[in-house]
């Protein structure tokens, strides 16, 4: 019961938030300086056909039908019409979403588990090798801007040893559908994806190093070497576990930022993706677009905060014990 | 090496003075047939860097828009390139907010305009890759008038000016006539250097010019719609902006009439002068060219009179084509990047698909709500209008239109202009049905009974359109303006009998419908040189010749 009452008012408070950021996208955009029809400097638009362009996305209406019609938009997920393109925001949201899903979703998954391997490696034999890679990749993720290693990137692989494509996700003309666009998809994502697991693994890697080093100074570690457990025993059962639950946590609050892209990367890469339409839709007061990517990202955040709460009970059976004992 | 040679020639042509270098090769437009390019690809690439190495690797063959002197220098020194170099129809201004003091004081804005050395910043900042502007309208324009005079840098001069009409120094700065203390700290308003370098760098360079006069001038950048907002709500003191124009005048009317200084006008420094507004009157509802001209250059004199902004410099256009296509049109004020190019253009040997680079992908692909450069770069290509201009001299040409006539007539109370057309009687859609005048004007109705904004300004003065037998057509207009000419003559024809069935144009998306009749067609049918293929969203357009194109060789 008292479990269900917890899960109940996480439920409830959550819910809380998304009416909170449903009205606050809507305001927020509205009171920000300009507007759509504002934003349109060109002298040969004059002001009698900015209120015709005002009525066709319907900005000439009262604010209240406004909000309202955005409310029922929002809670169909018919997000209803970008300004920009005069297309449905769905659409648009729909066509970008595999390439953005991919590239990081992917880029995370695999400088996650590269990072954190490196960094249990890392902490285990300390003053080694691999403990002076991770401390030089986490200098180089928080040090380097991720355009300049992208650029490198693209300088080296893609011009002056050709292996990998200049732009895009698909070769032009396209391959034939099946395996051939496959294997040409994947061609297109290696050098983006590479180039964000270089500026990504080595901030996991410090992290979970610094955890293990002091997880590994810890009372029970040390009951386990007197034991005689096996080193790895040691390392993955006992001190690595007992890092989990901010590892999840990290991991469940990063992917919110996997949909919501990589602006730099989709610039750099020329890929169609997520990331892009976020700024463009900010930047052009595209009103639509900006609503429903914000409105799904704060649902996605909200639904990975449940998760990562879920998430905890799995990794480590006493915090599911200690909300028992709490209720 | 040419290239770099020329280039450079031009860099220092442009160092000291105002006038342009051209790349004009002459050029016989009547003599194009066309286009010789089967297959034409608009690839979506937008970072400026990946830009490059693709064209430098041959990925891509045609790149518009060079702005970066390092990067035009770079491609200059690439003999597999060549480069073409225009003047456009960019301008960029230092305004004044004219309603408050002390910019209402004509003295103060002259000396303004004398003490920036305008020279000296396009050196500095544009390695000469732009020209320093001295008029109101950019020098491309036909109507510019360049013999004007325009002050020179010279800043004890501007001092002088100012001394003279009362201004005095205290402590190095201006204290205006009749009043005892120096002005107050004011501001120029700039875009952000994160979003506008050159922009934000050159409002730095102008605040320091008007500090050495002895204005106490900083600059404040912000975010670009809070700058729109703020020049809206009239909340500055001064303010940058680069603008670019078009080939008509109108842009003064819109600019520096007192009717424009209205939410969402474009009367941003709030000038209201009788004088002025006759003049920019005389200029909108001029009956004829000759009328127009000379209320142009009328115009422009008042404007460097009143100084409500100070002309800083216009930048060049430059384009880089690879030198296997032959037959680019290029002239002084158009580079390779032209519909001419496109239909003259050919490659050495076999042939094979056109590469043109797009640095933004064209999001919106329906022509009555595409707004976007890009947008009409794919669009432009597939829709016809009835007039065009000459790549060289900008003067009208015949297009789908093979004859005109601008008259003024009476009608009621007073005088109209009557435009009349005869059209080309060997025109065909795309889909094979002929082009008729029955299909201008069912264009023009719809999008004045569907209040289009788009074409709102073009249309909204239409009285009546009247066809005669298939190839004539004549446009009455509810008043006066030489320029209706241009409005009508540059709309985007559409067929009727689409126009006659579509419903809602608002969110038509005819590159997603199939044609009823042609299978190989979508709805994005024109009369223009390429037919719409595939769109993959984000990657690429993919257009193909047009084999019924009025201009292709039978």
């Amino acid at each position: 019961m008292a479990l269900k009452a917890y899960w109940g008012r996480r439920i409830a408070s959550s819910l809380l938030v998304l009416a909170v950021v449903l009205v606050l996208n809507f305001f927020l955009f509205r009171i920000l300086p300009g507007d759509p029809v504002s934003a349109i400097i060109d002298p040969r638009f004059s002001p009698q056909a900015k209120e015709e362009l005002a009525a066709l996305f319907g900005l000439d209406r009262p604010m209240g039908e406004q909000f309202l019609l955005y409310v029922k938009q929002m809670l169909t997920f018919n997000f209803g019409v970008s300004f920009l393109s005069q297309r449905p925001v769905w659409d648009e949201i729909r066509s970008r979403l595999p390439n953005t899903l991919i590239l990081l979703s992917s880029a995370m998954a695999i400088s996650a588990l590269l990072g954190i391997y490196l960094g249990v490696i890392a902490a285990a034999k300390r003053g080694g090798f691999i403990e002076r890679l991770v401390l030089w990749a986490g200098a180089i993720s928080f040090s380097f801007p991720s355009f300049f290693i992208q650029l490198v990137m693209l300088l080296l692989f893609a011009f002056a040893m050709p292996i990998f494509p200049l732009r895009g996700s698909v070769s032009i003309p396209p391959p034939p559908p099946g395996w051939p666009a496959m294997i040409d998809y994947i061609w297109h994502m290696v050098l983006p994806v590479s180039s964000l697991v270089i500026l990504g693994f080595g901030s996991w890697a410090l992290y979970v190093r610094n955890l293990m080093v002091k997880v590994l100074g810890e009372d029970f570690v040390f009951l386990a070497r007197a034991k005689g457990l096996p080193q790895r025993l040691i390392l993955w059962r006992h001190a690595f576990r007992s890092i989990l639950p901010p590892i999840v946590t990290i991991i469940f609050l990063s992917l919110p930022g996997v949909v919501s892209g990589a602006v730099i990367t989709e610039t750099v890469f020329s890929l169609h993706g997520v990331g892009r339409f976020l700024l463009e839709s900010v930047t052009g007061q595209d009103y639509p677009a900006a609503g429903a990517a914000f409105f799904l990202l704060a649902l996605l955040t909200v639904v990975c905060n449940l998760l990562a709460d879920l998430a905890y009970g799995f990794v480590d059976p006493r915090i599911g014990l200690e909300r028992k004992m709490e209720r | 090496m040419l290239a770099k040679r020329f280039l450079r020639s031009v860099v220092f042509a442009t160092c000291g003075i105002a006038i342009f270098v051209a790349a004009a090769c002459g050029v016989d437009v009547d003599a194009i047939r066309g286009p010789k390019i089967e297959e034409l690809y608009l690839v979506i690439i937008r970072d400026p860097d990946a830009q490059l190495l693709a064209l430098e690797k041959g990925q891509i063959d045609l790149l518009s828009d060079i702005t970066r002197p390092v990067d035009i220098e770079r491609l200059a020194s690439n003999e597999e390139l060549s480069l073409s170099l225009a003047q456009g129809f960019h301008a960029f201004f230092l305004g004044f907010n004219v309603r408050k003091a002390p910019w209402d004081r004509v003295e103060l804005r002259r000396a303004i305009w004398q003490a920036i050395p305008r020279n000296q910043l396009v050196r500095d900042i544009f390695s000469g890759y732009s020209a320093p502007l001295s008029t109101f309208l950019p020098p491309a324009s036909p109507y510019c008038a360049e013999d004007l005079e325009a002050p020179p840098y010279d800043l004890e001069s501007a001092r002088r000016t100012l001394q003279e009409a009362g201004w005095r120094y205290s402590n190095g700065f201006l204290v205006p006539p009749g009043e005892d203390l120096p002005l107050k700290p004011m501001k120029i308003l700039s875009p952000t250097a994160q979003v506008a370098p050159t922009t934000a760098e050159l409002a730095q360079r102008i605040a320091a010019s008007l500090r050495e006069l002895g204005l106490p001038m900083d600059v404040e950048p912000v975010d670009f719609s809070t700058l729109i907002a703020r020049l809206d709500e009239h909340a500055f003191d001064s303010y940058v902006l680069a603008w670019q124009l078009a080939r008509d005048p109108d842009s003064l009317y819109a600019f520096f009439h007192s009717s424009m200084d209205v939410k969402g006008g474009y009367n941003i420094c709030g000038i209201h002068d009788d004088e002025l507004d006759a003049a920019l009157e005389a200029l909108r509802w001029a009956p004829d060219e000759e009328d127009a001209r000379l209320a142009a250059r009328r115009a422009q004199k008042l404007l460097s009179e009143k100084v409500p902004m100070v002309p800083i410099y216009s930048r060049y256009f430059v384009t880089a084509l690879r030198k296997e296509w032959k037959g680019a049109v290029t002239t002084r004020i158009a580079t390779a990047d032209n519909v001419w190019s496109l239909l003259a253009m050919e490659p050495e040997g076999k042939m094979r698909p056109f590469y043109w680079c797009l640095p933004e992908e064209p999001r919106n692909l329906n022509p009555f709500t595409a707004s976007s450069a890009y947008d009409w770069q794919v669009l432009g290509l597939i829709y016809d209008t009835l007039l065009t201009a000459d790549p060289e001299t900008l003067e009208d040409l015949p297009w789908l239109a093979r004859d005109w006539k601008v008259e003024t007539v009476s009608s009621g109370d007073g005088q109209v202009t009557r435009l009349s057309f005869i059209l080309r009687d060997d025109v065909l859609w795309q889909d094979g049905k002929p082009f008729t005048a029955k299909d201008v004007a069912a264009t023009i109705s719809f999008l004045k009974e569907h209040r289009v904004p788009r074409f709102w300004d073009a249309v909204s003065d239409v009285e009546a359109v009247t066809v005669k037998g298939n190839h004539e057509i004549t446009i009455t207009m509810k008043n006066t303006s030489y320029w209706h000419l241009h409005q009508i003559g540059g709309l985007p024809i559409l067929p009727a009998w689409q126009l006659a069935s579509l419903e809602s144009w608002q969110i038509w998306q005819p590159i997603r419908m199939i044609h009823p009749q042609k299978r190989n067609l979508t709805m994005l049918v024109g009369t223009g040189p390429f037919v719409f293929s595939e769109y993959r969203q984000g990657e690429y357009a993919r257009l193909v010749r047009n084999d019924l194109f009025w201009l292709m060789s039978r």
